[in-house]
């Protein structure tokens, strides 16, 4: 009899023990147990699909032709290289990044040196940062195509205005091509800016209250005491853009769907095109598989440099 | 105010006069093009196709309106839009709190390499995986359903939200902890009772870049629910166009109606969106 009270009392203590053992982890238990939703979501939602197209860029697999998934070597490599489009869109990409990364850069400078002027109401200027950050790029688009319409548009409206002639923006590659542009820094350079803005605030006052009394300029000032304090936000900031840049799809799809022909297709346009159009997702994956490695280097040399900056702090 | 003249570039700039012209121009960049979007909402056919091209609208009409929601499902688009964004946020938001949760507060032996990892994960291009993602959803048969989208924007917006979250668990003091704990909570008691809700302000800010993220991702959403009843709204819009007409003042209305939700939530909360930003933007 009393051990059977005994045994009881044991049994209650070790269930105790167990839950208090689920509710009170040791740390490296909680540890494993706080970082297992994320780690499995990468897992499922990032790892797995990685190998899985790098796998299918090697197979010839069309699921319009029905044909069973096909070992092809690197046929879709090859098919790449000769083809034209596949040239035409990554050039493009490039060149969107070379124009609109430095572009956003400049004019989200300006704003922000702009915004960080004294003003009394803050929040008109901090909405004009935010509102065309938050609006959707493909949005932006299509406003943009309304503004370069050829007929009804501003641009041309404003053109005329000033004796200029309008122009067709969308029937010549090098104008359409232009108009993206425009619109992929202007909507670049608002977060830009922000983050920018957040830097300046940073720069004590004092700084520029010395130099003052040292008698420096204010374009001397600019030089040598704000752009080089800004320098590690502008890099970080110019790293993302260039990032997002290479993956540029919704501005050109929306404006000129690629047209006139391809001259202003994407990389990213050619996937989705080569994807969900024409399911050919051997060819669509050996595509990817380009910009990921475009991306990833520009990644390995983002972390590099913070772990430089963390080595010298 | 005169007296505060401020030091720097800015009093390059820091008389009344200029500082107007700089608000001007800083407003005319930033909100002319949703204006113009708001003033051809407002136009008719007749008066948009007019030479030259005129401003401010002649005859206001709401007509437009009414023919953006009749033409197309604007009001199915929108509740896809805004669920697909509400439940991905709140799925990002539970996975981030704990693993902002453990890098902030645990010794963890490989946090670097673990930060790294996530850092990595926020550049990460998810274009490139839209084959496999493709064929994964294909073959579960998600593709038309808001899980085919909730999924990847979580893994979107998860770096970035564990990243602000961690500085905000970082700024609250252990001891409130601690006391808890002592109180009788348990280490996920004191999670929940004590570091969240003080948190609550970073929690919020993720909430809102993780919902932004959601409502703005055109490519995935344009891929993968092409069905017009699961259509997001960025997608959901191009269904205006017809096949040689641009109806331009409907499609105007159809954007001011999508674009309206997401400015008063950035009208209300900006200075938190903003604080949210530049933690997530330029931690690291």
């Amino acid at each position: 009899m009393e051990s059977m009270v005994k045994n009881a009392a044991g049994r209650v203590d070790t269930r105790r023990a167990i839950l208090s053992r689920w509710l009170d982890p040791d740390e490296t238990t909680l540890a494993v147990l706080l970082l297992a939703p994320a780690a499995i979501l990468l897992g499922v939602m990032i790892v797995y699909p990685v190998g899985r197209l790098i796998y299918t860029s090697f197979l010839d697999l069309s699921l319009t032709s029905g044909l069973p998934a096909r070992f092809a070597g690197l046929a879709n490599y090859q098919q790449m290289l000769d083809d034209p489009v596949f040239w035409q869109a990554t050039w493009n990409t490039i060149l969107i990044t070379l124009i609109t990364v430095p572009g956003a850069l400049l004019v989200g400078l300006g704003l922000a040196l702009l915004a960080n002027l004294p003003f009394q109401m803050r929040w008109p200027v901090r909405l004009s940062l935010l509102i065309p950050w938050a609006l959707p790029l493909a949005f932006a688009g299509l406003i943009f195509a309304w503004f370069f319409h050829s007929e009804y548009g501003v641009v041309n409206d404003v053109l005329g205005r000033i004796g200029l002639p309008g122009v067709i923006w969308f029937n010549s590659p090098r104008l359409a091509f232009a108009a993206i542009c425009l619109a992929i820094i202007w909507k670049a350079s608002s977060f830009m800016a922000m983050i920018i803005l957040a830097g300046l605030q940073t720069i004590p006052r004092s700084l520029y209250e010395a130099a003052d009394v040292d008698g420096a300029g204010r374009v001397r000032q600019f030089f040598e005491i704000t752009l080089p304090l800004l320098k590690p936000t502008i890099v970080v900031a110019l790293i993302f853009r260039t990032i997002t840049s290479l993956q540029t799809f919704d501005i050109p799809y929306m404006m000129t769907g690629g047209g006139p022909g391809t001259s202003t297709a994407t990389l990213a346009m050619y996937i989705h095109q080569n994807t969900v159009s024409f399911l050919d997702l051997g060819y669509g994956s050996a595509l990817a598989v380009v910009m990921f490695g475009l991306s990833m280097c520009v990644t390995a040399l983002y972390l590099r440099m913070i772990r430089g900056s963390e080595r010298a702090s | 105010m005169n007296a505060s003249v401020s030091s720097g570039v800015g009093s390059l700039l820091s008389g009344k006069p200029l500082r107007a012209i700089a608000a001007l121009i800083l407003v005319v960049n930033g909100l002319f093009p949703a204006l113009w979007i708001l003033l051809t909402s407002f136009k008719t056919e007749a008066e948009l196709t007019m030479k030259p091209i005129t401003w401010l609208p002649h005859a206001a009409t709401l007509r437009n309106y009414s023919q953006a929601f009749s033409d197309q499902p604007l009001l199915t688009f929108l509740y896809n839009s805004f669920m697909v964004a509400l439940l991905s946020t709140a799925l990002t938001l539970l996975v981030s709190v704990l693993a902002a949760y453990a890098l902030a507060r645990l010794n963890l032996r490989f946090r670097g390499l673990i930060m790294s990892v996530i850092i990595a994960v926020s550049t990460f291009p998810l274009v490139t995986l839209l084959v496999p993602l493709f064929e994964t959803m294909r073959a579960l048969n998600l593709l038309n359903t808001w899980t085919a989208l909730i999924l990847p924007y979580t893994v979107l917006s998860l770096p970035v939200c564990t990243l602000v979250l961690t500085s905000f668990f970082e700024a609250i003091p252990r001891d409130l902890e601690n006391a808890a704990m002592i109180d009788g909570c348990t280490r996920f008691g004191a999670l929940f009772k004590v570091v969240v809700p003080l948190s609550a302000p970073g929690v919020f800010t993720a909430g809102i870049l993780a919902f932004v993220n959601s409502w703005d991702e055109f490519l995935l959403a344009l891929s993968f629910n092409s069905n017009p009843g699961l259509r997001t709204l960025p997608v959901g819009i191009q269904l205006y166009q017809g096949e040689f007409a641009f109806p331009w003042p409907i499609i105007s209305a159809a954007l001011v109606v999508g674009i309206v939700p997401v400015a008063i939530l950035i009208v209300i909360f900006q200075e938190r969106v903003v604080s949210g930003l530049t933690a997530g933007g330029l931690k690291g």
